[in-house]
């Protein structure tokens, strides 16, 4: 089976790069082994949040005090500033309406009441420009009852740190007691199964309404499954109505993979998921062919090749006993040969195994025994240098390589 | 009388003594059962694997086998036990084995090695001879907090996290034991006529602020925990005790040691497990159960054995694996103390049965040992064990049932939000957690763990432990202390899943960390760092 | 060191891959209409572990999952969620009686050959008003079920009257194994594979005895019939591919899946040496285009705007590609992919007295998908799929095979494939 460009990974940045590529005209094929990381996002995208612990206000001032091997370096201040631009519109363009900019980091507001910097956040979820003046004073923070995946004590704490007035009030519906008769499923997506038709939001209206009393803003956990019914609930609330987000599987992110597969598949995109890569055929300084668990016999041929498997949690990278390696081409990386070194005592802190990824040139090409290999680019986690966790890093890696290994294929 | 330690030693004392009407304190510096008895293989020996090098030893552990399975029945598994032996092991040894267990009054029924394979598939194929020994599966948490539980309804007192300082001692007696409280940091002081010390291995500190001296001669020992049980019997090798040559299937997983190491005794509190003992434990225990090779390893974790020198012998050339009960009156000329020490988990009950005649020939009591033949709360009504709580899907109850026997009914699981679980790999419901922290001295999320097998499962508390710290801030009103709870939590399982991080092991971490770290910044707001090892 | 050390952590089922991220839960069209199943993480990996330990933990909730195998295509960690549920459900069930309404749905191919010897009978007897109440109360079948209707022609005998003569003229051939459907339901969509294979230049085989792949007969519990049936077919299917060197063809996702995957993970039945010749007719034409060795003709005039339904065995598969990309040659149709979702129906589960209304509500967001895009029919290649989708949407179902057979111009096929009558 021939297509211009074979993905493989199909979560945020393969999906985007594919979207990219799409738009241009190019047949995409997507290999999707399983649902992805995304599926963990609590409705933001981070560029760049963190140097040595401090939180960065303005990303793009202080792309170049990154370490040499950073990918934002690779691509550049310049390039990584219109990216951004870019890649806020794809995400409009797939239906993902957010607020931020490059220029300036806001902050988000997580499950725990922690203040995160921020680039992007969904319109739909809590976020705050300036910590120092806040948006308003007064906020109620309505909880599900019996919805243990919100953190609701810890949340009211940071946000009342943060400086806002909370009155935490709990509240149900005849749907989510009915569903609260099951021991184990009362997520976040199970709720927002529930919470669909204008009837059920119009009690859940009800009862928000009748505990906000003078807040100034209500806040709910992010249980709902679409932007529409987000909206349908807002328009039924007498205060302004926003999210936040919950334990993982967030829906902010389980939405925000619905549609992008969904934009992908518009564009004539194929998205093969519940498949996976296992191999490739490499002539000299070029993929060929990569065969997959379930077309077997029938590799999948391509001019060009981006891996975006991710990192050890997507299997993208394997760790085993003895080693770290890339487990569909085995690709150069950047891993410590010894185990011990992998990762250090003082579970909060900084882990190497978090920096580590496939080695690449400067322009994203994947690198096997010494040698680039021209038609191959590697995006988002799966690559070194960056650190998601201490650095904030992981969501902007992935949309901005994505774009840039696109420009890149498309200018060939 | 008041008793230092709380590991099944120290409990199974004040149980005795409770139950023979003392007036009882018991004391432990940081929660229960954190030191050797919550660090070895939940084996409930025979007494087969000392038959041969220690008959003694193997007679006590037959015999507290025997009463535990009556007395403790909620935490034990009758798993039975196999004694292989190996191509590589002598089958002359398997007669002599057989003959010393006989001698020592164990069971041990020769088999044929496709009968072994037929009763337990886990087993190396290439065995060459297997023994059946009567061998079991024990939980010490369970059974710890079961005579903590019995000692506090004979009127016993119990305190975790109060630390000894030191002794008031006048005239070669000792009369009070000074405390730190390490939850608000006061110092107090108790008086009682009889001091028992049941403090393992760091029973030789306590000593010497007593001023009397305790050769103890720590050996430390690794194990391994597999993601779920691959056996489900006991499976020893038959030959002479060495390394990594146990695998025990505890509840839901399976556990594979030791290594045995002498350290110095100023590193027990280090138990921080090394890439050598890992290779070790895993290069021996794929020759007991081959699948072990491609199971993934949740954790690895050590404890010290406190074995001790005989008196006779300071040397420490002769150490007994032995108990041990010093009247240091008679030893040392200090009236009013008493140490118990050696002796094993297995064999807690005869050590505190031991120590509690010592305590009543000082205080005259001549009340008779009755736990040989009581049961433990939760195992005393047979009929709980046979109800079927087949009530809409019942996976919480029944994993309820098997760590609390029938004190699984003191769980409330009236309406939906007490049946609501929160760790979904142990079943553990908001009604069992309630019952922890009101009935079982629960004060952070390692001693719900220990208590209900939180967090224990493959993913290592991962959203579990969330769940748990948000509902243990809102019984204890304090949400900055949950959260710092959280954290050392987490701390404490990758302490374990450190030394095995690779595989889906470190996938499973990555996922915490991005879960905890990345999407919640529980690191933002938290400082672990200087925490203390042990909680 | 041992070679493979803890060089993979695969244990049975792969349950130990398990990172608890709950993904899977997110995805079950059964846990998302119902507060009676626990979920597939909580029946599947995380029960494991305790049945493991005591069967007794085996929870009798484990029947209402439907074996969409949805959990298993999200996964990121490679677990077969699903299986471990259906293994589970085995060894408990094994040895159980299953009920007569069970029975009788799992055995389609019996009560295919009763009705097709009195299908118009068989046709208004299961249509009308008193036979499903009947049915509604002392069969447990739901009575706003439409029951697929019987063609009086049994495919078999139409293949043996009218098209086996021909096959042999062909200079390529394979097999096809029909199923249950085709034979005893809908013989047109086998007579269109014949056709479109023929056009092609290949001649169509059926195989020396087919019966019933049995995916009915494991959703029922029927586990020792199934095993008989599933050694036959392998049989015959081994004939076929090592005697007479032929690939074995399928028109139903379902079947394709039963054979090349269910028989060893649930079944225990090795065919491992021949699976890799069975295969949806879809995937052997595409690669037959694909690799330029036959050319496909479409009629110019041919103008429609359909939707594709992925069933859910077939993304389990991961074959969609091959259907929705052999859809996408015809000029004159405009193919709409919808978004990923259980119709509901799940071969028999569906029927069900006690399941109808979870059927439906699980199907109800499809529907939706279906309804929003606008077709005159839509495309699937499982049959269950079909009723469901038809009875609930009211528009024509349609597989893949069919539509391309309907949509080729076979003379110019014929004749670009240099097939002389």
């Amino acid at each position: 089976m021939r297509t211009d460009t074979v993905i493989i990974g199909g979560g945020l940045s393969g999906l985007t790069c594919g979207i990219a590529l799409a738009k241009r005209g190019q047949r995409v094929t997507i290999v999707a082994s399983g649902q992805s990381t995304l599926l963990f996002n609590g409705g933001s995208m981070d560029l760049l949040g963190y140097i040595d612990g401090q939180a960065v206000k303005a990303p793009l001032d202080v792309i170049a005090q990154l370490p040499i091997d950073h990918p934002y370096r690779k691509i550049g201040t310049e390039r990584i500033a219109d990216l951004a631009d870019q890649a806020k519109q794809l995400l409009e363009d797939a239906g993902i309406m957010t607020e931020g900019s490059a220029n300036a980091n806001h902050w988000r507001v997580t499950p725990m009441g922690v203040a995160k910097p921020a680039w992007l956040t969904l319109k739909s979820h809590v976020c705050i420009d300036d910590i120092e003046q806040l948006p308003c004073k007064r906020v109620a923070l309505m909880c599900v009852r019996g919805f243990f995946d919100q953190p609701n004590g810890m949340l009211a704490n940071g946000l009342q740190q943060m400086g806002f007035n909370v009155e935490k009030k709990e509240f149900t519906t005849d749907e989510i007691t009915t569903l609260r008769r099951s021991p184990s499923e009362m997520r976040a997506v199970s709720l927002s199964k529930r919470l669909v038709s204008n009837s059920s939001l119009k009690r859940v209206a009800d009862q928000i309404n009748a505990l906000a009393a003078d807040a100034d803003m209500m806040l709910l956990p992010s249980v709902l499954g679409d932007e529409e019914a987000f909206d349908t609930l807002q328009s039924m609330t007498v205060k302004p109505l926003r999210l936040v987000a919950t334990l993982p599987p967030s829906m902010a992110g389980i939405r925000m993979q619905k549609q992008l597969q969904h934009y992908f598949r518009m564009l004539g995109g194929n998205y093969l998921m519940g498949d996976s890569a296992v191999s490739a055929v490499i002539d000299g300084d070029r993929v060929v062919s990569v065969t997959t668990a379930k077309l077997g016999d029938m590799p999948l041929r391509a001019n060009n090749f981006v891996l975006a498997s991710g990192s050890f949690i997507s299997r993208g990278l394997t760790a085993d006993y003895e080693r770290i390696y890339e487990p569909v081409m085995d690709l150069d990386v950047d891993a410590d040969a010894n185990r011990d070194n992998w990762t250090q005592f003082g579970v909060l802190n900084p882990q190497a195994y978090s920096r580590y990824g496939v080695k690449t040139d400067d322009s994203l090409h994947c690198i096997k025994q010494g040698k680039t290999i021209s038609n191959l680019h590697a995006i988002g986690s799966v690559l070194s240098g960056h650190d998601p966790i201490k650095m904030a890093d992981g969501t902007g890696v992935s949309l901005l390589t994505a774009l840039a290994a696109a420009q890149d294929i498309l200018a060939k | 009388m008041i008793i230092i330690g709380g590991g099944a030693t120290g409990a199974g004392t004040a149980r005795d003594c409770a139950l023979r009407g003392l007036n009882v304190l018991l004391v432990e510096r940081n929660d229960y059962s954190t030191g050797a008895t919550g660090r070895n293989h939940g084996l409930m020996h025979s007494g087969a694997r000392y038959a041969v090098t220690d008959s003694e030893s193997a007679s006590e552990c037959i015999s507290e086998n025997m009463i535990l399975r009556r007395i403790a029945r909620h935490c034990v598994e009758e798993t039975d036990g196999l004694f292989i032996t190996l191509p590589e092991d002598d089958l002359q040894y398997q007669q002599t084995f057989v003959d010393a267990c006989h001698r020592a009054g164990i069971r041990a029924d020769v088999i044929d090695p496709e009968e072994a394979r037929r009763i337990e598939p886990a087993v190396n194929p290439d065995l060459i001879g297997a023994v059946r020994v009567p061998d079991a599966a024990i939980d010490p948490f369970r059974l710890t907090v079961a005579n903590l539980l019995d000692a506090r309804l004979h009127g016993a007192d119990t305190l975790n996290y109060h630390e000894v300082e030191g002794f008031v001692i006048n005239q070669n007696r000792v009369e009070a034991v000074k405390l730190l409280n390490k939850k608000n940091g006061e110092h107090v002081e108790v008086r009682g006529r009889v001091i028992v010390n049941a403090a393992g291995i760091w029973g030789q500190r306590i000593a010497e602020m007593a001023g009397v001296k305790i050769s103890m001669f720590p050996a430390r020992g690794a194990l391994l925990i597999f993601g779920h049980r691959v056996n489900n019997m006991v499976i020893n090798r038959c030959r002479k005790p060495a390394n990594a040559d146990i695998l025990v299937p505890d509840d839901t997983v399976c556990v594979i040691g030791t290594t045995s190491d002498r350290i110095p005794i100023e590193t027990v509190d280090d138990m921080r497990v090394t890439r050598e003992e890992v290779d070790v434990l895993l290069s021996e225990g794929v020759k007991i159960a081959p699948s072990l090779a491609t199971t993934r390893i949740i954790r690895a974790y050590a404890g010290v054995r406190p074995l001790v020198a005989s008196d006779d012998d300071p040397s420490g050339r002769s150490i007994s694996r032995g108990i041990v009960c010093l009247d240091h009156a008679k030893r040392d000329g200090l009236e009013g103390f008493i140490t118990i020490t050696g002796g094993k988990m297995m064999t807690y009950r005869l050590m505190g049965q031991i120590a509690t005649d010592a305590v009543c020939a000082k205080l005259g009591n001549t009340a008779p040992c009755i736990t040989a033949d009581q049961p433990l709360p939760g195992s005393e009504d047979e009929s709980i064990f046979k109800e079927n709580p087949a009530k809409r899907y019942s996976f919480g109850l029944r994993a309820a049932l098997g760590r609390h026997g029938s004190l699984a009914r003191n769980i409330d699981r009236d309406n939906d939000i007490d049946n609501a679980l929160v760790c979904e790999c142990e079943g553990v419901t908001v009604g069992e957690i309630k019952y922890a922290v009101n009935d079982l001295h629960v004060h952070n999320l390692v001693n719900l763990r220990r208590r209900t097998r939180l967090g224990m499962g493959t993913c290592q508390g991962k959203l579990c432990s969330c769940r748990a710290a948000s509902l243990m801030g809102e019984f204890s009103h304090d949400v900055k202390g949950a959260q710092e709870d959280l954290a050392a939590f987490l701390d404490e399982r990758w302490k374990g899943m450190r030394p095995v991080a690779w595989g889906d092991t470190l996938r499973e971490a990555q996922l915490t960390a991005a879960i905890y770290e990345g999407l919640c910044g529980l690191d933002m707001v938290v400082d672990t760092t200087g925490k203390e090892d042990v909680q | 060191m041992a070679d493979q050390m803890q060089l993979c952590n695969i244990s049975a089922n792969n349950f130990e891959q398990c990172t608890k991220c709950s993904i899977c839960t997110t995805v079950c069209p059964v846990a998302a209409v119902t507060t009676d199943y626990p979920g597939p993480k909580q029946a599947g990996p995380d029960g494991e572990r305790y049945r493991l330990k005591d069967p007794a933990f085996y929870d009798k909730a484990l029947k209402l999952c439907l074996n969409c195998k949805r959990c298993e295509v999200a996964c990121p960690s490679g677990v077969h969620i699903a299986d471990i549920i259906q293994r589970a459900r085995m060894s408990a069930g094994e040895g159980k009686r299953a009920s007569l309404r069970d029975t009788l749905l799992a055995n389609t191919d019996l009560l295919g050959t009763a009705a097709n010897l009195v299908a118009p009978v068989a046709n208004a007897t299961l249509g009308l008003k008193p036979t499903k109440l009947v049915m509604h109360s002392v069969m447990s079948i739901h009575k706003h079920r439409t029951f697929p209707a019987y063609s009086r022609t049994k495919f078999e005998t139409w293949y043996k009257r009218h098209a086996a003569k021909q096959q042999d003229a062909y200079s390529r051939h394979v097999s096809y194994f029909h199923g249950c459907y085709v034979n005893y339901n809908f013989p047109k969509l086998g007579q269109d594979l014949v056709k479109l294979m023929n056009a092609a230049g290949y001649g169509v085989h059926l195989l020396d005895k087919e019966q019933c792949c049995g995916v009915a007969l494991i959703a029922n519990g029927l586990y020792k019939q199934a095993r008989r049936q599933a050694r036959v077919n392998a049989a015959n299917i081994r004939q076929a591919v090592s005697a007479r060197h032929h690939t074995v063809l399928t028109t139903s996702s379902s079947c394709t899946f039963n054979l090349r995957d269910e028989y060893p993970a649930i079944l225990d039945i090795d065919t491992s040496d021949v699976r890799d010749n069975i295969m949806l007719a879809t995937r052997f034409i595409y690669n037959l285009v694909d690799e330029e060795k036959i050319k496909l003709i479409f009629k110019q005039d041919y103008k429609r705007r359909i939707a594709y339904h992925t069933a859910c065995h077939m993304q389990r598969m991961g074959w969609q590609i091959y259907s929705i990309e052999l859809l996408r040659m015809i000029p004159g149709l405009d193919l709409v992919e919808l978004d990923q979702e259980c119709c509901g129906i799940s071969g028999t589960y569906g029927f069900k007295k006690e399941n109808y209304e979870r059927s439906q509500a699980i199907g109800s967001t499809l529907f939706k998908l279906i309804e929003d895009a606008h077709v005159e029919a839509v495309a699937t290649d499982c049959e269950t799929c079909k009723w469901q989708i038809e009875m609930s949407t009211g528009l024509p179902v349609e597989n893949p095979v069919s539509i391309l057979a309907d949509a080729l111009d076979v003379e110019a096929t014929r004749r670009a494939n240099m097939i002389s009558d």
